[in-house]
């Protein structure tokens, strides 16, 4: 469903020369939901945006369901960072979710069923009419889930979408998202910092480099595939996938500091 | 607290007025009428604060006048006032002025958001003509009179080009200015979910940055009265302008006072009637600003 082949990007400007991806190759499956974790500062946002052709590519390629990205591919949605400044604070919740069914030229009747069917499953059926500055930041992400859910996406790219949240909202919105991922069928990438919820949410975890950017380690997590915040995270099986990739993300961080001349 | 004051208690309102309305209401006090008194005092409060400084300055006014055949006293104005606008001249000399006023508002409004936002969206076009569009700010409106009146004659269309070229360019920089600005995460969230072209421009370009096209409006209206009057003062037979330098040149002071009078509200009532209309256009933007303070 998702090809991400030798993908290279260099940010030229201005005297600068910098290689923030030396080269990706990575695959999902129609239907796997899989994280990529890494460092800080490692390219996995500008992973993201490449994938969402929302960024040009220096090199390589990227194909969603068989096409070449050359711009945002079609069925596919994104859930940012920052759900502060991904709804329009003009409109309410409703017409937050209902806008990017317009565009696509559904019916009314339609549009209505989605947009009620996906604020009901992220459990916001009652705050249809307010606007999302009226909303908690977890409840404003839940909205900009809704509106990625109701667009009824093949694929759905996830930027570190719980990195400002608090720790309960955060473990809420990992179930939401693994139970939705259960019910639609979409096949997800989620980019995220945090080893834990990479390894609690994702059926495999790939573990990038420091930038100039590589695969490290393309993991599968072999934990059953029900999970639960209680017993899949108490699994001695979940220490050590955990204990795992944070020692290859130290690896990826000593190397890129040897790299760099620093003790 | 002050539920347990006395019941004749004829304080006029206070802070302790306001807080026995509240716990008046929570105790169930079987005081009828005591809220009403003390909102009718809240009212009477309300409309004191708002004549008083009013009040204050005419009768400053009433004192000073008749020292000087040039300032006459507040009855005559009134009486000049109700004489001189409640007659023909609403008609031939109001009501054109607020046309053209409106109408060179409207156009500006139309002209500056219309080149804004595609210079605002186009950082080349930006930084070729934002020099220039400072510059042709920078000149004070009122010197394009003369040369307005050789391109457009000396009738309407002269009028309400002048009050177009001094309320365009506040209304263009501000627009240009809220469309840079716009959101990038907002703008990748509508290239995701295929918003473009029309839907773009009205759910997200212009709402995005009304908050700084508003603004742009508020100063071109301030000026746009301005320049209704000056250009009624050039080679003119009609409007507020003409009527106001006639009056001065014909030694009616009282009706010069009473047109620098009826300025002075027309002007007041257009800045009311744009607060009102911000409020509406901008709702969301104050509640988000106090939601996030």
């Amino acid at each position: 469903m998702l090809e991400i082949h030798d993908l290279r990007k260099v940010y030229d400007g201005r005297g600068r020369h910098v290689e923030a991806i030396a080269s990706v190759t990575l695959s999902v499956a129609a239907g796997e939901l899989v994280c990529v974790v890494g460092p800080s500062g490692c390219g996995k946002t500008t992973l993201l945006r490449a994938v969402a052709g929302l960024l040009p590519v220096s090199g390589g390629e990227v194909a969603v369901d068989g096409r070449r990205v050359t711009g945002p591919p079609p069925g596919t949605a994104v859930v940012f960072q920052e759900y502060g400044r991904s709804l329009f604070p003009w409109m309410t919740v409703r017409q937050n979710v209902e806008l990017p069914l317009k565009e696509k030229g559904l019916p009314a009747g339609r549009r209505r069923a989605l947009v009620a069917g996906s604020l009901d499953a992220v459990g916001l059926a009652d705050a249809a009419d307010a606007h999302p500055w009226q909303l908690s930041g977890g409840m404003q992400q839940r909205v900009a889930i809704a509106r990625a859910v109701a667009y009824e996406p093949k694929v759905l790219l996830m930027d570190e979408p719980f990195a400002a949240v608090d720790a309960q909202t955060r473990a809420d919105l990992e179930d939401l998202i693994l139970r939705l991922w259960r019910d639609l069928g979409m096949t997800v990438l989620f980019v995220t910092h945090d080893i834990d919820e990479a390894v609690y949410l994702g059926q495999r975890v790939v573990v990038l480099s420091a930038s100039p950017t590589t695969v490290m380690e393309d993991l599968k997590i072999d934990l059953p595939a029900a999970r639960d915040q209680l017993t899949t995270r108490s699994l001695p099986r979940f220490g050590e996938l955990r204990g795992h990739v944070y020692r290859q993300i130290q690896r990826a961080r000593a190397h890129h500091d040897d790299a760099r001349g620093t003790p | 607290m002050s539920a347990t004051g006395p019941p004749g208690d004829a304080r006029p309102a206070t802070a302790a007025g306001d807080v026995r309305v509240r716990g008046a209401g929570a105790a169930g006090d079987a005081r009828p009428g005591g809220g009403v008194r003390v909102r009718v005092l809240g009212a009477v409060r309300r409309v004191v604060c708002l004549v008083a400084l009013p009040a204050l300055l005419v009768l400053l006014w009433w004192a000073v006048s008749g020292s000087s055949f040039y300032l006459p006293g507040p009855a005559a104005v009134g009486r000049a006032f109700a004489e001189t606008w409640f007659s023909a001249r609403l008609l031939d000399d109001v009501l054109p002025s607020v046309g053209r006023l409106l109408a060179g508002y409207a156009l500006a409004a139309l002209l500056g958001v219309g080149l804004g936002v595609p210079i605002g969206s186009s950082p080349r076009l930006r930084a070729t003509l934002e020099p220039v569009l400072e510059f042709f700010r920078a000149v004070p409106p009122p010197v394009l009179v003369p040369l307005i009146m050789l391109l457009a004659g000396i009738d309407t269309p002269m009028k309400v080009l002048v009050i177009v070229s001094g309320c365009v360019w506040p209304i263009l920089l501000n627009t240009v200015e809220g469309v840079r600005a716009l959101d990038e995460v907002l703008a990748d969230t509508c290239r995701m979910y295929g918003i473009s072209g029309m839907s773009r421009l009205r759910w997200f370009v212009l709402r995005g940055a009304s908050p700084q096209i508003m603004t742009g409006l508020r100063q071109a209206l301030s000026i746009g009265i301005i320049l209704m009057v000056i250009s009624e003062m050039f080679a003119s037979s009609s409007g507020l302008g003409f009527t106001i330098v006639l009056f001065q040149r014909q030694f009616q002071i009282a009706e010069m006072w009473s047109g620098i009078l009826l300025l002075g509200l027309l002007g007041l009532g257009l800045s009311l009637l744009f607060r009102r209309l911000e409020r509406w256009v901008l709702a969301w933007y104050h509640g988000s600003g106090a939601a996030r303070a």
